[in-house]
């Protein structure tokens, strides 16, 4: 083998190695498993007759934002989410669906293009119900299932004993990007949520309140 | 003739919402005795308690959301607001600061210089105790039915108007004190305010203020 083709040779394997490696980092300490459904359903925000009211807190940059959070299934396809202060003033008002928003009204001082963009997508991760998946991970206690959301991946944490989804992990195949807490108790609506940017400081935390 | 069919149905529209509400404009007669009844029982107020309701409707929910509390005044602008139901949040307005307690994490906003925190610091003071008639502010008109007295503020400055449409203050007749507020958005969307067992002039102790 002349010298060329052995350097060419050891830095595929290098590569390779590397590359396996390198796999999966959001589901390595799960073994993938075959897929059981190629359909997964959210039902935290899905049901058009509730009115999804939170007390949420948000902190972004070190400052601490609070309020009124309510999000409702307004059609088939699109959920209207308004942001208010306790008092109730509106500070947002939007329509989003997985393909497009509308901006009812913001305030002035929160319409930055960067800050709506931010919010839309974390709603649509927050709201989606539908998923198709293409792969599933397995550790004996939760099921993950991986599901394609246009150049990225959303990871579902499904926990095997209550059969609900705890959390969501919108990633590329290294590194999580946003990472969504769900706690519910009855399935029909989460009574606490987390939403966690990873490469922003970013934190929301919604609370449902019953009325 | 589309146009002539137009009106009479957009007359008969307003005569028919007219009846409905039983609101009627006030005499010029009626609009000084109303202002000066409500300017001598705002002008004994030196501290005020009351209970209160707070509404907040959107029009694409099923249900306003419904919060309660407590609210404290104590001359000149000392102001405290409390959710009780369904969550403990409270905001002190004192000495050009803003104090919030909310579900015991405390922070503090100096105010000092802001004048539209000292605009909507009066706003919410002038709004429960009736002296909000400064129509250097405000576009006031009259309205009255059988039980109540209705005063309607629309905002002349650019700043407040951007966060509120209209104020509507109702008024019981007979003691000429404010039972209700009604903060109306550029939209069918409004916060209205009920209040409940007022104490006028109790012992108002300084501590209420520290939250």
């Amino acid at each position: 083998m002349p010298k060329s083709m052995k350097l060419l040779f050891r830095i595929s394997i290098i590569a390779f190695l590397l590359a396996s490696c390198a796999g999966n980092k959001i589901v390595k300490d799960y073994k993938a498993v075959p897929l059981e459904t190629t359909v997964f359903e959210v039902p935290y925000f899905s049901n058009q007759e509730i009115d999804y009211v939170y007390k949420a807190n948000i902190s972004v940059y070190g400052n601490e934002l609070t309020g009124i959070f309510i999000a409702k299934k307004i059609n088939d396809t699109t959920h209207r989410i308004v942001f208010t202060t306790e008092f109730g003033n509106k500070l947002l008002d939007f329509e989003i669906s997985e393909s497009d928003y509308k901006v009812n009204f913001i305030l002035e001082e929160l319409d930055r293009k960067l800050l709506i963009n931010t919010l839309v997508a974390d709603f649509r991760l927050l709201l989606r119900s539908h998923y198709t998946t293409s792969n599933q991970f397995d550790n004996g206690e939760e099921s993950v299932y991986e599901t394609l959301d246009k150049n990225k991946m959303n990871y579902l944490y499904v926990s095997k004993t209550t059969n609900k989804l705890s959390k969501i992990v919108h990633a590329t195949k290294r590194k999580a990007k946003i990472n969504l807490y769900f706690t519910s108790k009855n399935d029909i609506f989460a009574d606490k949520i987390i939403i966690e940017h990873k490469n922003i400081k970013l934190k929301i935390e919604l609370n449902y309140f019953n009325q | 003739m589309k146009t002539k069919i137009f009106i009479i149905v957009f007359f008969l529209n307003v005569c028919q919402f007219q009846s409905w509400s039983q609101e009627q404009k006030m005499s010029d007669g009626e609009i000084t005795a109303f202002k000066q009844s409500v300017a001598v029982v705002s002008k004994k107020i030196k501290t005020l308690s009351t209970d209160f309701v707070q509404y907040k409707h959107l029009d694409f929910l099923s249900k306003d959301i419904e919060t309660s509390g407590k609210m404290i005044f104590k001359e000149p602008y000392s102001l405290l607001w409390q959710y009780k139901k369904p969550y403990n949040y409270s905001i002190v307005f004192k000495n050009g600061k803003i104090l919030i307690n909310d579900e015991g994490k405390k922070s503090a906003v100096d105010i000092g210089s802001s004048k539209l925190f000292g605009k909507i610091n009066k706003l919410i003071v002038g709004s429960v105790s009736g002296d909000l008639f400064d129509d250097k502010e405000f576009s006031i008109s009259y309205f009255k039915n059988k039980e109540q007295n209705i005063a309607k503020f629309i905002p002349k400055d650019a700043t407040l108007k951007k966060y509120i449409k209209q104020i509507d203050l109702t008024f019981d007749k007979e003691d000429a004190t404010v039972i209700q507020v009604k903060l109306l958005e550029s939209s069918a969307d409004y916060t209205r305010i009920v209040l409940k067992n007022k104490v006028i002039n109790a012992k108002v102790d300084e501590a209420s203020f520290s939250n």
